[in-house]
């Protein structure tokens, strides 16, 4: 009962920050000079031509009253049209996840198997060795080189000497997967180096910390095999801070795919947003930004449920 | 019958930022496989440390410097990696100071318990091992948090004994928890040491407690065991001028509000082997002799004692360890 009211509360807030970051962005768009008219008509247009466009799209109102409505709109699962292309938003949107979806998926895949047993490694290692020192210097680079400078150098390097793959020219998987493969690849590189440092050094450290435990000494104590100390005791015990870092990466991520979307032309929903954001088409700003944050409310909740399942105390607490 | 554990003059040096230290200067006793030795010293004597040295568990800036360590006949010094594993599993089982970092906190005592045996225990080994340490059956199933300290310590002893080791190293093993349940605790690993026929070391600070439950007691000062001897002697007529200040010390007895007498001075600090007794600038009875010239681990009365002036007269050369230890 505790656990249900719990998990209860656990939605009421997820739904909560949903809804403050909606309204945050409903008035930022609005407070940015030159809106949706401005745009479509450009500067040199009479006043009453202005009046024609938001009286049809309903941009006269007051805003509480059109956040009022779109709200409402959405609790009924209408998210609207686009205001540029007339083509209903949630269609647009499913037509361009696949691509993001699939960045996102390979940065946080190669993230994890690149960053994992490196920061293993790395914590296990003895201070003196290279492997620790290596460590240290990736994770150093990785998260303090910001994805725009990444990307454009990348971008720059590759479009020089392509080496197979390419800068832009995305193909849906599912049509040429090779050719995807090869435009997906440095897109996706690009967001898994900050990956790749954060998930290495919090691993290293996590790992560094478990081995001073007592239960690692006791294991050494009764003669357990380092390889098999490392599997039962230390792997376990270090994936929580793990767990809580990569969540927060795919939050980042999906902030990351709209730089790495741009930069590459990967049409996903990142180029989407902000191709919307540039023409002031609210509602596809709206909605993308109620995909994003409700994808990190989720990541949040499935990383506690996660959490609880690893560590048998947050359990107790919870059911207390 | 040979030593199940036997230190030769046992020195090792902790490398530390600001220079060496030497944490054992030279230590050495015997023990019987069967028998109890109570290690007693204040913090910095070197009791842990040579704990920690008979499972070769020294940290990595822990440099053996000389002497020997033989457990079980072979000389943990000297073997490879997976010789030190070997002996660790077969032979040792050690129970450290606090219960609940001993245990893996995300896995149920059952399964640590199952673990500790080897893997896979024959059917009943598990349930046999908590009967053997006081637990319930049902505490197999309950995780690390739910277990009282008391409790914890049960499991962890359950799991020193899990693979029937020759000899038993328990450092402090009640030092975190309540006053109430330390007796319990002592006369536990008392038991199961006369069950099992394993020999016990117990490291401890507390020579009382020491001398209740343990057949012979070292007294180690400086990183040097300074006397060696059955209980009941060594705690009634203490030989050493250290004992002796050790067992002042010693609350038991005292009525609530009278002041111990503390030892004057602070124990030693080496950075290389002692010149002369390391107790000498703390001791009573010290001349020119203590302060330059080590006194040797000599027979003395039945039992083993490092001072000059233990027996009032010169030290004899050349001594061996006395029987029976």
């Amino acid at each position: 009962m505790r656990l249900l009211l719990h998990i209860a509360a656990r939605m009421g807030m997820a739904l909560l920050t949903m809804l403050s970051v909606s309204l945050i962005v409903f008035v930022a768009m609005r407070m940015l000079p030159g809106g949706f008219e401005m745009i479509i008509l450009g500067p040199i247009q009479t006043e009453e031509a202005r009046a024609v466009i938001t009286e049809q799209f309903g941009l006269d109102r007051s805003l509480p009253e059109q956040f009022l409505s779109w709200l409402v709109a959405v609790l009924h699962g209408d998210f609207g049209i686009s205001m540029i292309t007339r083509i209903p938003i949630a269609d647009e949107i499913l037509r361009r996840l696949g691509a993001t979806v699939q960045l996102t998926a390979m940065a946080v895949i190669t993230a994890l198997c690149v960053g994992l047993p490196l920061g293993v490694a790395a914590g296990l290692a003895d201070s003196s060795t290279s492997v620790r020192t290596c460590g240290r210097l990736v994770g150093a680079l990785g998260a303090s080189t910001p994805d725009f400078v990444l990307g454009v150098a990348l971008v720059y390097i590759f479009s020089v000497w392509s080496l197979g793959l390419t800068v832009g020219g995305y193909v849906p998987f599912f049509e040429d997967p090779l050719a995807n493969l090869r435009a997906m690849i440095l897109p996706a590189s690009t967001l898994s180096v900050f990956g790749i440092a954060l998930i290495l050094r919090t691993t290293r450290e996590s790992v560094l910390t478990v081995m001073t435990e007592g239960y690692i000494t006791g294991a050494v104590a009764r003669g357990d095999d380092p390889a098999s100390i490392v599997r039962r005791h230390v792997l376990r015990n270090a994936s929580l801070p793990v767990m809580t870092v990569a969540t927060i990466y795919l939050s980042l991520l999906l902030g990351g795919a709209v730089i790495v979307e741009i930069l590459f032309t990967v049409p996903g929903v990142g180029l989407y947003t902000w191709n919307a954001l540039l023409n002031r088409d609210y509602g596809v700003t709206q909605s993308a930004v109620l995909l994003f944050s409700g994808v990190i409310v989720t990541c949040n909740m499935l990383v506690d449920i996660a959490y609880a399942l690893v560590d048998p105390r947050i359990r107790g607490r919870r059911q207390q | 019958m040979n030593a199940i554990v036997r230190a030769r003059d046992l020195a090792v040096d902790y490398t530390m930022p600001g220079g060496v230290v030497r944490a054992l200067d030279g230590a050495s006793f015997e023990l019987l496989p069967g028998r109890s030795l109570g290690l007693v010293g204040e913090s910095g004597s070197g009791k842990s440390t040579l704990g920690l040295a008979i499972g070769r568990l020294l940290p990595a800036n822990v440099r053996h410097a000389a002497g020997d360590l033989e457990v079980d006949g072979r000389s943990v010094f000297a073997l490879d990696d997976e010789g030190i594993r070997a002996l660790r599993r077969t032979s040792l089982g050690f129970v450290f100071q606090s219960p609940m970092a001993a245990l893996d906190p995300t896995m149920r005592i059952g399964r640590q318990i199952t673990l500790a045996c080897g893997g896979q225990p024959d059917v009943g080994r598990v349930p046999e091992l908590l009967q053997q340490v006081g637990l319930p059956k049902g505490a197999a199933r309950a995780w690390p948090h739910e277990l009282s300290g008391g409790m914890a310590q049960r499991a962890v002893i359950a799991m020193a004994i899990a693979r029937r080791p020759r000899l038993l190293v328990a450092d402090e093993p009640t030092a975190a928890l309540d006053t109430s349940l330390r007796a319990q605790i002592l006369d536990l690993l008392v038991a199961l040491k006369n069950e099992t026929g394993s020999a016990l070391v117990l490291l401890s600070h507390e020579l009382p407690v020491v001398a209740r439950v343990c057949e012979i007691i070292g007294v180690m000062y400086g990183g040097r065991v300074v006397e060696l001897g059955d209980s009941a002697g060594v705690f009634s007529r203490p030989l050493h001028p250290y004992s002796r200040a050790l067992l002042a010390t010693a609350h038991d007895g005292a009525r609530p509000g009278e002041r111990l007498a503390p030892i004057p001075g602070m124990p030693p600090v080496l950075s290389g082997p002692a010149s002369g007794c390391s107790f000498a600038p703390r001791c009573a009875f010290a001349d020119e002799r203590c302060r330059s010239e080590r006194p040797p681990l000599r027979p003395i009365g039945g039992r083993l004692a490092a001072c000059h002036h233990a027996d009032g007269t010169a030290p004899e050369r050349g001594s061996g360890m006395s029987s029976g230890m």
